[in-house]
Parts: C-alpha cells; structure tokens; sequence
C-alpha cells in the first residue's frame, strides 16, 4: 500500500489550480447549447450561476466529509464507514466513474480536433498520443500534475479572455433580454443541465487527503468552483449576447462558431478559433489526466498495490471505453449519463456518510 | 554498467522508431496546389433535374497565384487574378464536389468572405434550405457576408478589370455603411442565421451587375414564415431603414432653408433611434425616437444662408427632420402595407420591453405589425458648419 510521503502534498492553491482545471472541461464548447435547449430564454446566464452554486454545496459536503478523516481520501474512508463489502463496492462505482469521465474527455477530443484541425486524421491516432501523454504525466504521482496544471492555468485565463472578449463587435446586449422574461420556472429548468457541466467538486473527495493543511479545503472549493463558474458564465454570455438564444442552440459547437463568426483585421492573426481549441484541449487534458489518477489510485487502494502498474492496467480500459460511442451523439449521451451517474454517486451518497458519520461521532461521544 | 547499456538501448531504438512517426504535415499540401475559395454564388437554373428537382448551380470564385501580386506592373499581370469554377448539382455539395471533376486545385473553403445569392433562387426556395451547408460546413466562417443579387448572381463575381477580385471588393464595399445610409449594415451568417432560427422577417442587402461591375443597389424583403425574397426596397427605402433602425453611421440628408431654393447637404455623423412599444389592452402601438447630430456638409451657393444665426439653423434642422420624417414614413409604410413583414426591428423591442405580449403575437406577428400605428418623432441637431462659417 503506498504512504503518503512528504513530497505527495499539495498546497492549497496547488488543490485549487487543479480543482479548477478539473472543473473547466467540455462544458466550454458545449454548455452553452445545453442550456439553451434546456432553458429557451435568455437567462440562461442565471442558470449558470445557479448551477455553480449547487456544485459549490456539494463541493462544502464533500469536504466535510473528507475533513472527518485527515490524510485518508474516500477509497480509504469508505471502508472505515460502511464496512469492507459496501465500502469496496463504493470504491468500485467511484474508480469506475473516473475511468469512463477520463475515456469521456478523451473521445470529445479526439472528435473535435478532428473535426476542427486534423481532418483525416483517425480518432485512434490522436487519442493515443493524448493517453500516451497523460500516462506519461501521471506517472510521477500528484505532484508533476499540479506543477503542471499550475501552467497551464495562467494560460488558460489569459488566451480564453483574450479569444471570447474578441467577440464583443458582434456582442449586442438584446439578445440577453428581457431578464427574466419568461419568469423563474424555464431558469430553474435549466439546472439540472448546467449543473452537469459543474459535477466537479468530487475531486475534492481525493483531493483533500493530499492537501497540506486539509482546514483549508473549504476555501478551495470556494475559489475552485468560483472560477469555473466565473468562466462558464462569460463563456454564456459572450455566446448568447453574440449568436442569440436560438442560434446557441442550433450549433453543436456554439463558442467556436461565436469565434467563427467574427474576423479583426490590422492584428497578426485574424482567426481565433485555434487559440479557443488549444486552451480548451489543454483544459480538456487537465480533466482527463486528474480523472485517470484519480481512478488509478483507487485501484491502488482496492487491491493495496503501487499506483504505477494500476497506471498501466487503466490504460486499455479507457481507450475501449472511449472507442465504444458509435457517432456524436452517443458520446453527448455518455456525457449526459455520467452526470446522472455523478448525481447519485456524489450528490447522494457523500450526504447520507456525511450523517452518517455525524451520527458515529455522535455516539462515540455518549459512550464516554 | 549492463543495466545501463540497457537503459540506453532502450531509449535508443524508441527515439529512432519515434521519428518515423514525427515527420510531421503528413497530410500537408503546398499552398499553390489549393484552391482558395473567396466568394460563392448560387443560382437557381430553369431546366429541372432528371427527377424534377431543383438544378443549382454554384460559382466558386478561387484565388489563383496573380490575386496576391495584384496591381504589380509586369509580365503575366493580363491574367485574371481570380477564376470563376461553375457547376451544376441537385445540392450545393454535390455542386461543389462536381467542380473537382474540371479543376486541378484542392479546394479550401476557410477564407469565404461573400456569399452571392441569385435572386430567382432567393424568391423561389426557402433561404433556410440554401444557407444550411454554408452553415454546416465547418470550413466556411460564420463571418462571411451575404448579398442577394438582382439577375445572375454569377454575373456578380465578375469583373473586367484583371487585377480586382470581385469578392474581396464585394466584402470591402460594405464597409462604407459607416459613411453612407443607402448601404445595410453588413450582415454575416450567424447573424443571419439567427433571423432565420428566430423566423423573423429580415433584410438582405442587393447587388447589382452595372456594365460589368457590382453595385450596391437596395435591398431585399424576406418573408419570416417562408423565408423566401418577397419584395424589394429601393436605395432611399433603405436610408429610411437606417434611420429607423438606428444602425446607420452616417450619410447626407439633402435640406433647404426655404422650399425651392438652393439645397443645403447635411452630413450625419450619429443616427440613434430608440423603438418604444406601447401596450394599452389589446392594442399595440410603437413611438419611435430617432435622434441626429451632424453638419452642414455643403453649401450651393455660399451666400444664400448665414450658418452663423441660430434662427436660420433651426430652420435648417427643421426641414432635414421633415425630410427624415419622409424617408422612415415612405418605408414603413411600404412594409406594412405592401409587403406586410417586419423587417425594422419592432418585434425586437416588443419581446423585449413587454414578453408577456410577446409570447402572445409573435405567431403571427408580421400580421399583426401590419396594422399597428407608429409614430415618429425626429430631432435633428446641427452641431457646426465645417470651415466655412460667416459669409
């Protein structure tokens, strides 16, 4: 069984950067037609916000609940809760969840960069280089991957608010009213779909077992899921105030197409969609790679082996599970049912240990 | 010193394997093998198909190696800068793919910058169905122009001049709406896209085909409902369009201090114009604000007014604001009585200022925009005289 070593700890901004990164994923291309079909009025900025919330609550619970046990992350705790059987089958559902997000992110790669910027090229010859990269980064444990996301980021922020302010000549503010025209009901609608794009924070449930000082976790949450959320909603706004409600929902890429739609002369580059690809598939890898390590450490700790060779066996599992969605929208549907399987894995169940171990804690206490 | 030997061999012979696979651009093409194509346009031809359908055929305009050096004196400079690839099919990917039987280039549809519809087309097949490959295609930017031209929109990529290309002057020209209202405000696909997703009625700006040469020359009315081209609008009908609509940036309103003497020109240098609903039970009503500030610009005789007095001044503004008062009544009544559509923008304000009502016309609003009053109020402001002040 592997100890955790001195250098395996993350600092709390190092915990945020990656949380961050985790959370930022296919929901930049993709949320905003989500939304709009789910909600049909301009608010959907409203949902986003709200959306970001409900994740920020979970993100508080799943913190708790890993704060009840200091240096040990759920597949560890797990056990310590509901006994060895329960405990591993918890474990099991969680590794496979993380497996099939990471072959998720993957597979949308692999889509639209081929699409976009390798046309010809098979979906097989870009994932490999992708997974073969992503192993390669994992290799070393924690620590590389929160160095690198920690560069990654700044990247991120600056080329991403760069690309989508771009847009602001074709942004026209009436296509984002009325404010709430339509009333509260299509807004709230609308959650459930936003919310999917949010199902992050359960990161936190390995995270926080690495962290230096665990106390902090609260406050990584806060900025991790802030940030995000902070993206989303520009990402939402730029695109409907730019495109509109109903063209939003019509594209199945709609943020490349809103950077489609508009050319700046007199810079060095008038097109900025391959700025937008590259950011997002360095946010695309961030996920894939936190979601791999962290499937990988829970086998690890499933069958009390080392980490690496697990590395290894995850390997082919993620690109036959990547390979299995036929067209586009098989892979949409997966994405759509890991979030309903995230609903219930990571919303449910952290709550009810959660009481649970309130409960435990509770009786220990009257005993004495 | 074993181990390390095969340590190194095994870094070795992967790094060597490695480069079979990092020779990198395994799919690249040489830049004078492709076919950039800049401006498209599709025509609707008489004669049906085998099965009755509809024969379309499309103008690829490419850019060949003559259109970069365009202008350079010198040998060769007789050759076209462009060249014009027509073909027929039942689809505009079939037509498109149908070129490549005549061409030698590959062709690349990234740099689309005007897209030219011919009007017999426009008129007969819904808009929406010519316009979905160019939006589906990824190649094909969102930000490309739209025009419809008046005959032949083939005719339009052409030119006589052999160092232009037609559909970069095409995309160029728009650009002078900012000094001229007779031009519609450029609109690209995405936008129109989102008329055409939100089925409201819309305008297209008209090119024409004079001896040989394009020419911007009003626009065309489409219906929202069958987002077919309904009608037309003449140059002035269009400067009333801008005025309503407040998207104009400047122009000229042609004015008098007194009626039949010499004109006075005023040069606008800002149109607003702000669209207010009025809901009062069932009715709707519309008040429409639309403010000026601008110049004098020209004077025929320097002599006939004093610029410098105040009085003559709002003399001036008065008659411009009842000359602007012409050019918005004259188009919004044409359509709303002739062409009944909306095309101004009063829906717009309507969903936004009142979505309860909105939500319960906007089925049949274009019927509806029909019949409702409107009323202008304009106000025009004479800010300075130029160089030219005291006489």
């Amino acid at each position: 069984m592997i100890s955790l070593q001195a250098k395996n700890q993350l600092t709390a901004s190092q915990t945020a950067v990656i949380l961050t990164n985790y959370t930022l994923a296919v929901g930049i291309l993709t949320l905003p037609r989500a939304a709009a079909q789910e909600v049909q009025t301009p608010d959907i900025w409203i949902t986003v916000l709200l959306g970001g919330c409900v994740s920020l609550v979970a993100g508080v619970i799943h913190v708790k609940l890993s704060q009840q046990y200091p240096g040990k992350n759920f597949y560890e705790y797990s056990q310590n809760l509901v006994g060895k059987v329960l405990g591993s089958l918890l474990s099991i559902f969680v590794i496979v969840y993380f497996l099939t997000l990471s072959a998720f992110e993957a597979r949308t790669v692999a889509e639209v960069a081929g699409f976009f910027l390798l046309d010809g090229t098979p979906t097989w010859a870009i994932l490999m280089p992708f997974m073969a990269i992503g192993l390669y980064l994992i290799n070393s444990g924690i620590n590389p991957i929160a160095r690198l996301f920690e560069i990654i980021f700044p990247l991120t922020i600056i080329l991403f608010l760069l690309v989508i302010f771009m847009s602001v000549g074709i942004f026209e503010l009436n296509n984002l009213r009325p404010v709430l025209g339509s009333g509260i009901m299509p807004v709230l609608k609308g959650i459930k779909t936003t919310a999917l794009a949010f199902t992050a924070a359960e990161i936190m449930v390995v995270l926080v077992a690495f962290m230096e000082k665990p106390e902090k976790a609260i406050k990584v949450v806060l900025v991790g899921v802030g940030i995000p959320t902070l993206f989303y909603l520009i990402t939402v706004v730029m695109v409907v105030g730019g495109l509109s409600i109903e063209v939003a929902q019509t594209y199945t890429w709609p943020t490349i197409s809103l950077i489609q739609s508009f050319e700046i002369t007199g810079l060095i580059f008038e097109r900025f969609e391959s700025f937008l690809l590259i950011i997002w598939i360095m946010q695309i890898f961030a996920t894939f790679t936190i979601s791999f390590y962290a499937a990988s450490l829970g086998l690890s700790h499933l069958f009390k082996r080392e980490t690496k060779p697990m590395i290894y066996l995850l390997i082919p599992f993620i690109y036959i599970v990547a390979m299995m969605p036929k067209n586009i929208n098989e892979l949409f549907k997966l994405g759509d049912i890991l979030g309903y399987f995230a609903y219930i894995l990571f919303g449910l169940f952290p709550l009810l240990l959660l009481i649970g171990s309130w409960v435990k804690e509770g009786r220990h206490e009257t005993k004495q | 010193m074993k181990l390390s030997n095969n340590y190194k061999r095994f870094v070795f012979i992967p790094s060597i394997l490695s480069l079979l696979f990092l020779t990198s651009c395994w799919s690249t093409n040489e830049i004078e093998d492709l076919g950039l194509i800049l401006g498209v346009a599709v025509d609707l031809e008489e004669e049906k198909g085998q099965e009755g359908e509809n024969v379309i055929t499309l103008t690829n305009q490419l850019a060949t190696s003559n259109s970069s050096n365009a202008g350079i004196e010198g040998q060769g400079t007789q050759q076209n800068a462009y060249k014009n690839v027509s073909e027929t099919g039942s689809s505009l990917m079939e037509a498109t793919r149908n070129s490549l039987l005549e061409i030698e280039e590959i062709l690349l549809a990234h740099h689309v910058k005007v897209l030219v519809i011919g009007e017999e087309l426009a008129s007969t097949t819904s808009l929406q169905q010519t316009l979905d490959y160019f939006i589906r295609e990824h190649e094909i930017r969102q930000s490309c122009q739209i025009f419809i031209a008046k005959e032949r929109a083939s005719h339009i990529l052409e030119t006589s001049e052999p160092s232009v290309v037609p559909s970069m002057k095409l995309a160029q020209m728009t650009k002078a709406h900012d000094r001229n209202s007779k031009i519609l405000m450029p609109i690209h696909l995405s936008k129109l896209n989102r008329k055409i997703q939100s089925d409201a009625s819309f305008l297209l700006q008209n090119v024409i085909s004079d001896q040989g040469e394009m020419k911007f020359d009003g626009a065309s009315v489409f219906d929202g409902k069958t987002k077919k081209l309904q009608g037309l609008l003449n140059k002035e009908e269009v400067e009333g369009v801008n005025w309503i609509t407040g998207e104009g940036k400047g122009g000229l309103v042609k004015s008098y201090v007194e009626k039949k003497s010499t004109p006075i020109i005023y040069e606008i240098l800002s149109m607003n114009s702000n669209i207010q609903p009025r809901v009062n039970g069932n009715d709707i009503s519309f008040d429409v604000e639309i403010e000026s500030e601008g110049r004098i610009g020209e004077q025929k005789e320097a002599t006939s007014i004093d610029p410098s007095s105040n009085e003559t001044l709002i003399k001036v503004e008065e008659n411009i604001e009842e000359e602007v008062q012409k050019l918005v009544k004259s188009v919004s009544e044409k359509t709303q009585q002739e062409y009944q559509v909306d095309v101004l923008g009063f829906g717009e304000s309507l969903r936004i200022e009142y979505p309860k009502v909105w939500e319960k016309v906007k089925k049949d609003w274009d019927k509806t925009f029909s019949e409702v009053p409107i009323q202008f109020n304009v106000n025009v402001t004479i800010k300075d005289y130029g160089t030219l002040g005291n006489k």
